[in-house]
């Protein structure tokens, strides 16, 4: 594999432990179902980060490790932030993986692609909206257009 | 002669390394392009059928519009609209159920990362970001009453 491939997958492993911590935090906000399914997800993102390990590993690569902690993007006092926070991640995952829609080797492009669509079904089934570009950066206003809106 | 537009952000690891090819990233975007305006005259159709979805289908609808917008800006030279399926006879003859909408979004969302190997990294990532969201589209669709 070259270069760009294994950064590709470094990244998104690094993407991967800042979205184990963040599920952490997020559950601990949350209660019954909501509770169970930032467990389901925190075990997703557990497995990805353990396939993205291996597959480092046998490339020759050392994985990067996971920080002690993460700074959060906005404070989770409450269980819609602590929703917010679980569908933020998934953005930041599914960016992370984009990285890896940009190599060369196609295998992994496709790949890639399939875990920015899983993530940002989970961020819709977090926050029960679609957005238009998962992953991709805001739009530099070329033109004026109003963001999503962020309250019901 | 049009030839898509490299330099938009998001750039792949090796986008500024990597030589353009134009030829299979026009087609692509082509094909694109029009999916997303049968998909816009599919929810046109919806909608009108359906005034009591409005407030759920228009943001979706609204999405699709912000797709086909990226995606043509991507084109140094728009095409001036190749019939455009919602003028069509043939086309959207009446209005789609959330089922077929479901449906269509799933078709739509597989169909754009079909030719992921061809094209350049960022129009990759352009192509893997819109089948995302519209399968995410999908997955509101079959929550609101289309079948899984």
């Amino acid at each position: 594999m070259t270069d760009d491939g294994r950064s590709a997958l470094q990244s998104a492993l690094a993407a991967e432990h800042a979205a184990i911590y963040g599920y952490a935090v997020a559950g601990a906000h949350l209660t019954g179902s909501l509770e169970e399914a930032a467990q389901r997800d925190w075990t997703v993102h557990q497995v990805a980060m353990d396939t993205l390990e291996a597959r480092l590993t046998s490339l020759g690569a050392q994985p990067v490790p996971a920080q002690d902690a993460y700074q959060l993007p906005f404070p989770v006092h409450s269980s819609r932030a602590a929703i917010s926070l679980a569908a933020y991640v998934e953005d930041r995952v599914a960016a992370a993986y984009l990285g890896v829609v940009a190599v060369d080797d196609p295998a992994l492009r496709t790949w890639g692609a399939a875990q920015v669509r899983a993530a940002a079904l989970r961020a819709t089934s977090w926050s029960g909206r679609a957005t238009a570009f998962p992953g991709l950066p805001a739009r530099a206003p070329v033109k004026a257009s109003a963001p999503p809106s962020t309250a019901p | 002669m049009v030839f898509p537009l490299l330099a938009a952000g998001c750039k792949g690891v090796r986008a500024l390394g990597t030589p353009p090819r134009p030829r299979p990233d026009v087609a692509v975007l082509d094909d694109a392009i029009t999916a997303e305006k049968l998909m816009i005259a599919r929810y046109h159709a919806a909608i009108s059928g359906s005034p009591a979805q409005a407030a759920f289908l228009t943001p979706l609808l609204a999405q699709h519009q912000e797709h086909a917008a990226r995606l043509t800006s991507r084109l140094v030279n728009p095409r001036p609209a190749s019939p455009a399926p919602a003028s069509s006879p043939t086309a959207t003859p009446q209005a789609p159920t959330l089922t077929a909408l479901q449906a269509a979004e799933e078709d739509a969302a597989d169909a754009l990362v079909r030719h992921l190997a061809e094209v350049t990294p960022s129009l990759a990532q352009l192509l893997a970001s819109i089948a995302a969201s519209e399968a995410s589209h999908a997955q509101l669709l079959q929550s609101r009453g289309g079948t899984g």
